[in-house]
């Protein structure tokens, strides 16, 4: 079936999410605190940018354009044209940065991937029930991981990042402008403020169970009319990166 | 096939080397609960941390190009190449930890601090993709030949165990590592300017890799006791039998003066200067310093976490 350009919007939304969250994770390979948990971060890495190249490739075959272009449209794309979320942009500098915004991440997305899990396109619903299935891997590892450092005497470390990330956090719900229109087409059942909600209630519950003591701010608001079309600083130097090698010759076949 | 349920939980013990030696000799092989000689237990837990060092310090190599590698896949594809590297460092640490020399953290820090020792190549720096490609192609081939010729006697039954995996995933890698250097070979003119410069940085080091000749004779106690099943010069020259033509194939130059063909059409590389192997060895490679102090420092920053687990 042919996507509206309102679901195009919002699966592009989720597609570049994912893609920032994978190249993110991707930093911190080789640098966790303890090997096994290099493994978990190269494990969940593939995953994310696994999600991404099935949603850019759906996103391709309704334009009737060739998957040999995806890295072409993944990564070469102006700026403006991104509608990623900063929380998944941002370079975090602190491995507890990075695990909290692992755990802040997932929560969104497996809540983002079961609005999709009943969408009246087929495709979309079959990736989202592989992606809920590898997502349930995601957060077992954020939650336990977390669960046992909030119980020891670094447990204000790990407040204190949550403080530092969960007003972009927030960013995660920006709908896309299209939003209203999928919603009156029933490609998605729940809007983002119903999601945002839901997690809301989930981040609660997790810091309650882990005697954690964390002002949640509710809708900052300053994200809410960027409508996911400013990029956060340090984006141009991301792309920069994953287009390092790309860049030195355009007709290259790598 | 042997599995952890063969290891006898009753320590064999022998009655001196020579004892030893003729229980090596009919095939046995020994496991963690023996009673093995002190000279063994010191010689193959040396040999096994290095390996497990060499992939740890391989795998933090590759995952530094990994945001660099051009295309969604490729970054996908070096993921899960690193995944391998790491994942191969963490078995041959728990098997090396088993012998009861040294514990992982100790061999970690030791490693970091520059106290202990990881292959040649892992010393120098990947300046461009095509280093990438040349690791994967040249170093990663000559790993694989290294593991495998250990592999095929190996009488210490966790490191073989854990070697049949470790040389399969090595296979996987190499085969990349054939596609890659393909698609540069038959690519453009900056692919392929990009490989000539990549081997002629990395021809010497993966030749090195193998080490200098093994000493004669008998004398080599890793082959005595059949860990390894080949000499160093043996498999140096089936390598360059085999990377010779591939890469002339290709088209590319091979920075060697002297290496020609023999009588017998034999490839024969020129004289080789071991002073760069050695440097590698005392950690004074040409990057040496600046992949430890990197290594040392996330270690560093993470403590945090290790010590509050420990709680």
């Amino acid at each position: 079936m042919s996507l509206t350009p309102a679901a195009r919007e919002y699966l592009l939304a989720l597609a570049d999410d994912e893609h920032m969250i994978g190249a993110r994770h991707t930093n911190w390979i080789g640098l966790g605190p303890f090997l096994e948990e290099d493994l978990a971060f190269c494990s969940i890495a593939q995953d994310e940018l696994g999600h991404a190249i099935g949603l850019y490739e759906l996103l391709l075959d309704d334009a009737g354009t060739d998957r040999t272009q995806l890295d072409a449209f993944a990564l070469q794309r102006a700026p403006g044209d991104y509608r990623s979320c900063w929380l998944a942009e941002i370079k975090c500098l602190d491995w507890s940065d990075s695990l909290v915004r692992h755990w802040l991440y997932d929560r969104a997305e497996d809540l983002r991937w079961k609005a999709l899990e009943s969408c009246t396109d087929p495709v979309v619903a079959a990736l989202s029930l592989r992606a809920q299935r590898e997502e349930s891997f995601h957060l077992a590892h954020a939650e336990q991981f977390l669960s046992r450092l909030a119980s020891t005497d670094q447990s204000a470390r790990i407040v204190a990042s949550i403080e530092r990330l969960m007003p972009i956090a927030f960013g995660l719900f920006d709908s896309v402008a299209t939003e209203p229109d999928m919603l009156a087409e029933g490609f998605i059942t729940q809007s983002s403020a119903d999601i945002e909600a839901l997690w809301i209630d989930a981040i609660l519950d997790d810091l309650k169970r882990w005697d954690l003591d964390v002002d949640i701010v509710a809708g900052p608001g300053q994200f809410n009319e960027q409508r996911r079309t400013v990029r956060s600083d340090g984006f141009d130097a991301l792309q920069a990166d994953l287009l390092k090698v790309i860049s030195l010759d355009p007709i290259a076949v790598w | 096939m042997h599995t952890l349920a063969d290891a006898p939980t009753d320590g064999r013990t022998w009655s001196d080397l020579d004892d030893f030696q003729a229980f090596i000799d009919a095939g046995g092989m020994v496991e963690p609960g023996d009673d093995m000689p002190d000279e063994f237990r010191s010689e193959v837990f040396r040999f096994i941390e290095f390996h497990a060092n060499s992939e740890l310090m391989g795998g933090l190599t590759e995952r530094d190009w990994i945001p660099h590698a051009p295309g969604l896949r490729l970054k996908q594809i070096f993921l899960a190449k690193t995944q391998d590297e790491i994942g191969h460092a963490h078995l041959l640490y728990m098997v090396a930890a088993d012998m009861g020399v040294k514990t992982r953290t100790e061999m970690l820090e030791q490693l970091f601090d520059g106290r202990s020792r990881f292959h040649n190549v892992f010393h120098y720096k990947a300046v461009t993709w095509a280093d990438q490609v040349a690791i994967a192609f040249l170093v990663d081939a000559a790993a694989f030949a290294s593991q495998r010729a250990v592999f095929a006697e190996c009488t210490y039954g966790p490191y073989k165990r854990v070697l049949k995996r470790i040389v399969a995933e090595e296979g996987f890698h190499m085969r990349h590592g054939e596609e890659m250097l393909l698609r540069l070979a038959t690519g453009t003119d900056t692919q392929r300017v990009m490989f000539q410069d990549a081997l002629t940085r990395w021809w010497w080091p993966a030749v090195h890799l193998f080490g200098p000749d093994s000493p004669s004779g008998d004398t080599d106690p890793l082959i005595r006791w059949k860990i390894k099943s080949q000499r160093n010069e043996v498999l140096r020259q089936a390598y360059v039998q085999k990377y010779v033509p591939l890469l002339h194939g290709y088209g590319f130059d091979i920075p060697d003066n002297e290496l020609h063909q023999d009588a017998d059409g034999l490839w024969q590389a020129g004289s080789i200067d071991w002073e760069p192997l050695k440097a590698t060895m005392r950690n004074g490679g040409p990057d040496s310093a600046r992949r430890i102090a990197t290594a040392a420092g996330n270690w560093a920053d993470t403590a945090w976490v290790r010590e509050a687990l420990e709680q």
